[in-house]
């Protein structure tokens, strides 16, 4: 290849923009998967029943939702490349230990909570299609341990990268029941077509920040940066993170689009009640076909499996960043050993607290919604803080227009988790 | 010794008491001659700037409010250099990498050492004691970690093992990581001097036997006694046991006649022999210095088996260098280096090969003429025989030379230690 384009270096030449396309494509992956990991198991649970209790209107924030993500998650891109180093190193480094400790245990224990709600989302939806449960949790523990240990960097990025290609299951299943989509369209930029009652709006604050709240993680901020720090960018191609940040962020509420609008035009529009996130795949399947129902079940097995690798890397990630072991997919298993082990005894606690009969997946969805509503704020501060350093990011600070406005987006995503809160427990 | 985040945001006053500030960093310089860093200033957060102050307007850095001995009006000011270290911004917390560049550990902390008022920044700290200690759980841990028998891994890495990359946030190791887990003897015999008593006992509890034992033979005996007053009876007989002999019995020949009894009575009997025959001898004669483990072989093996016969007997010799042929009732016959046995032929008695006019030194030469006769000959070792040329043991090279030639570390260590 190289020799060919030595040998007939006109005839080869690209032109610009195709030179930029292939230059995307370098450094694609971090930002898209980050963000559509963002729609995990609990996420696509959050917004199925978003859709069955409020319909099309609850397609409105979507638009706000993908700003506020593209913007943070453009930040901790930034951050990562220009100073090649990932953001719990940087907090480590410039707020000390004690902070780094604090951080660790909170995001341990809420990344715990989260994977615990993705093996269990998988449990159901396995019920659901008569597949054995068990078996099928311990397969997907199996795969996620086996793609991380035996794999590198590339090898991780591509599953994932084929595992969002299952999202596209929600597309045909939204499709497949018949929605009307003036209405959908429309209600992306104003909330309209339902009888406003009180508890309608009551409900749809609530729900609508918990769309927020499951969108917008600190393990997304922390996942980012040190997926892209492991990608190895080069400083130069920073410009085109930027982009895949904002591009992941579209990608990600594109896929929340269907999820809502497949139970929005089937179990809302019948008046059908949906208990719980994870039935939706059953519960639309009288309105929108089998297949329908099929393709959403194993669009959430897609889910949970990619929030299963993706969260449980993401605290291995942190862990040998916060106290500066070694820990990268592309290292061998004997070289990271640490980062590796980590990994894989989150997976075998996950899977056994799953078994436990009796569990209450609720008061655990509220444990691990407190402790990331805790970790937002100082999250965000140290994102904001550290991306405004000029000593860190030379002349890629941010600008006083991007500085206040990620503080304003902060101010709503962090009400929008307290919000969350208060509405859990009220529920309590 | 003292830790930098002890010191961290300290309160300074003035000569009459008057706040002053916290203290944000220290400031050290890389001494060309000397491996370790000094310390040359304070930089002091008041409420509206940073000052920096030179070290010596400090009474004592480690009181807790530390006093300068000058006043507010009229604090000298520290003017910073090229090559200047920010312990705090440029070390503390930053990562080490090692010679291939993988990330091995943070700093958790540096250790700073003060030795004829002048302080030295001696090692990194990179165990997870020091991220308790930040805590405020460092005694708690130790006390757990000792009460449970576990070893807390490695502590610290002397400074001159890592190098600050000046455009990079890291620090490098000189060594490679795997190597740091297990140090150097000397280096962690560095370390234990810097340990105040408390630390010291607990390091020395969750060190192996041997490992100490090793260290123990690298230390000034003014300070292998200290460390031997820490240990319990079991352990300090365990570790002599481990020692090279003539080590051992310098080291009992410290210590009171009622210890030095019973630490003999609880050593195995072969060892406490071999011990309690080189203690008999004067310290500084040929007698007190020798070891007894030398490699020897039958005068009338082949030159093979006589490679066989070290492989399974000699495993414990100080040196095998130089082989000794001794009769069965241990006259010296002759000797042979290992030069000699391997361009042997295989099959040639080792006899035949052997130095008959061997040169050997007497139990009670004096430690000088056992130097005089290794200088003069060049020898590695020289063997020490009685009045009837009966085998006792072989004085090395290095144990004949060390008193009178002291190396310059050694020199340097007592003072250290203080």
């Amino acid at each position: 290849m190289n020799k060919a384009f030595t040998k007939n270096p006109k005839r080869f030449t690209l032109s610009g923009a195709w030179k930029r396309v292939l230059i995307f494509l370098t450094i694609f992956g971090p930002a898209t998967i980050t963000a559509v990991a963002d729609n995990d198991a609990g996420g696509v649970a959050t917004y199925s029943i978003a859709g069955a209790k409020l319909g099309y209107p609850i397609l409105f924030p979507l638009f706000i939702i993908t700003i506020l993500l593209g913007v943070t998650q453009e930040m901790g891109m930034r951050l990562t490349v220009i100073t090649r180093r990932g953001l719990a190193d940087l907090i480590r480094e410039r707020y000390g230990v004690r902070t780094a400790v604090w951080m660790f245990f909170a995001l341990l224990i809420a990344n715990m909570g989260t994977i615990i709600t993705e093996l269990s989302a998988v449990k159901t939806t396995s019920a659901i299609f008569n597949l054995p449960p068990e078996p099928a949790v311990i397969a997907i523990v199996i795969i996620s341990f086996v793609i991380v240990t035996r794999g590198n960097y590339r090898s991780t990025e591509k599953v994932m990268l084929v595992t969002i290609l299952f999202y596209i299951t929600y597309i045909i299943s939204a499709v497949k029941a018949k929605p009307d989509w003036g209405m959908a369209l429309s209600n992306l930029f104003y909330p309209h077509g339902v009888e406003t009652t009180p508890q309608y709006l009551k409900d749809y604050l609530i729900i609508g920040m918990g769309v927020l709240g499951t969108t917008i993680t600190p393990w997304g901020q922390f996942f980012i940066s040190s997926f892209a720090f492991d990608k190895k960018i080069e400083k130069g191609k920073v410009a085109y993170s930027q982009l895949e940040a904002y591009w992941g962020a579209f990608l990600t509420d594109f896929f929340s689009f269907f999820m809502i609008l497949a139970t929005a035009s089937t179990l809302f529009v019948h008046g059908v009640e949906l208990k719980s996130g994870e039935q939706a795949a059953l519960a639309i399947q009288p309105f929108a076909g089998e297949l329908a129902g099929v393709l959403f079940g194993v669009g959430i097995l897609a889910a949970g499996f990619m929030g299963l690798v993706i969260v449980s890397l993401c605290t291995a990630y942190a862990l040998a960043e916060f106290f500066g072991l070694s820990g990268s997919l592309d290292d061998s298993f004997r070289k990271s050993k640490t980062f590796y082990y980590f990994y894989i005894i989150q997976l075998l606690v996950a899977m056994l607290v799953s078994f436990v009969p009796g569990i209450s997946l609720f008061k655990l969805a509220i444990i691990t919604q407190v402790l990331n509503a805790v970790m937002l704020p100082p999250v965000f501060y140290f994102l904001i803080k550290l991306t405004s350093d000029q000593s860190l990011m030379g002349t890629f600070t941010n600008r006083p227009f991007q500085k206040w406005f990620a503080i304003g987006c902060t101010v709503v995503i962090v009400a929008a988790s307290v919000f969350m809160l208060g509405a859990l427990f009220i529920k309590l | 010794m003292a830790y930098l985040s002890d010191v961290l945001n300290r309160t300074v006053t003035d000569l009459d008491g008057n706040y002053i500030g916290k203290i944000e960093d220290l400031i050290a310089r890389e001494l060309k001659e000397f491996k370790h860093p000094i310390v040359d200033a304070v930089m002091i957060r008041t409420k509206k700037q940073q000052r920096l102050v030179p070290y010596s307007t400090v009474t004592s850095l480690f009181a807790p409010v530390v006093p300068l001995n000058c006043r507010i009006e009229s604090l000298p000011v520290y003017e910073p250099a090229a090559g200047d270290i920010y312990l705090s911004r440029d070390v503390l917390d930053k990562q080490i990498i090692d010679t291939d560049g993988a990330r091995v550990v943070r700093v958790n902390d540096v250790e700073l050492m003060r030795v004829n008022g002048t302080l030295y920044v001696s090692n990194v700290d990179i165990g997870l004691l020091s991220v308790l200690r930040r805590f405020g759980l460092g005694g708690t841990t130790a006390k757990l970690a000792a009460a449970l028998h576990i070893s807390l891994g490695p502590n610290a890495i002397s400074w001159d093992n890592v190098e600050l990359l000046s455009h990079d946030p890291f620090m490098r190791l000189r060594v490679p990581a795997d190597k740091i887990n297990d140090l150097h003897p000397a280096d962690i015999a560095e370390i234990l001097s810097d340990m105040n008593q408390l630390a010291r006992g607990q390091f020395i509890e969750s060190m192996p036997v041997e490992q100490l034992a090793d260290t123990m033979e690298q230390v000034e005996s003014d300070f292998q006694k200290t460390v031997l007053e820490t240990m319990d009876n079991e352990k300090a007989a365990d570790v002599l046991e481990e020692m090279e002999p003539d080590e051992a019995a310098d080291l009992l020949a410290e210590l009171s006649k009622e210890r030095s009894k019973e630490l003999l009575a609880l050593m195995q009997k072969e060892e406490a022999e071999d011990v309690r025959n080189l203690m008999t001898y004067p310290e500084d004669s040929a007698g007190g210095i020798m070891t007894t483990e030398y490699a020897s072989v039958p005068p009338d093996v082949t030159a093979e088996q006589a490679i066989r016969v070290l492989r399974e007997t000699a495993s414990e010799a100080e040196t095998v260098f130089y082989v000794y042929v001794i009769d069965p009732t241990e006259h010296l016959l002759g000797v042979f280096s290992l030069n000699n046995l391997i361009f042997a032929d295989p099959s040639a008695p080792v006899s035949d090969f052997m130095e008959k006019r061997v040169k050997v030194v007497r139990l009670l030469d004096k430690q000088e003429e056992v130097a005089q006769v290794i200088t003069k000959y060049d020898l590695l070792a020289a063997p020490v025989v009685d009045d009837h040329n009966v085998m006792q043991g072989i004085v090395t090279a290095d144990d004949a030379l060390d008193k009178i030639i002291p190396t310059a570390w050694k020199k340097r260590l007592p003072r250290f230690y203080r």
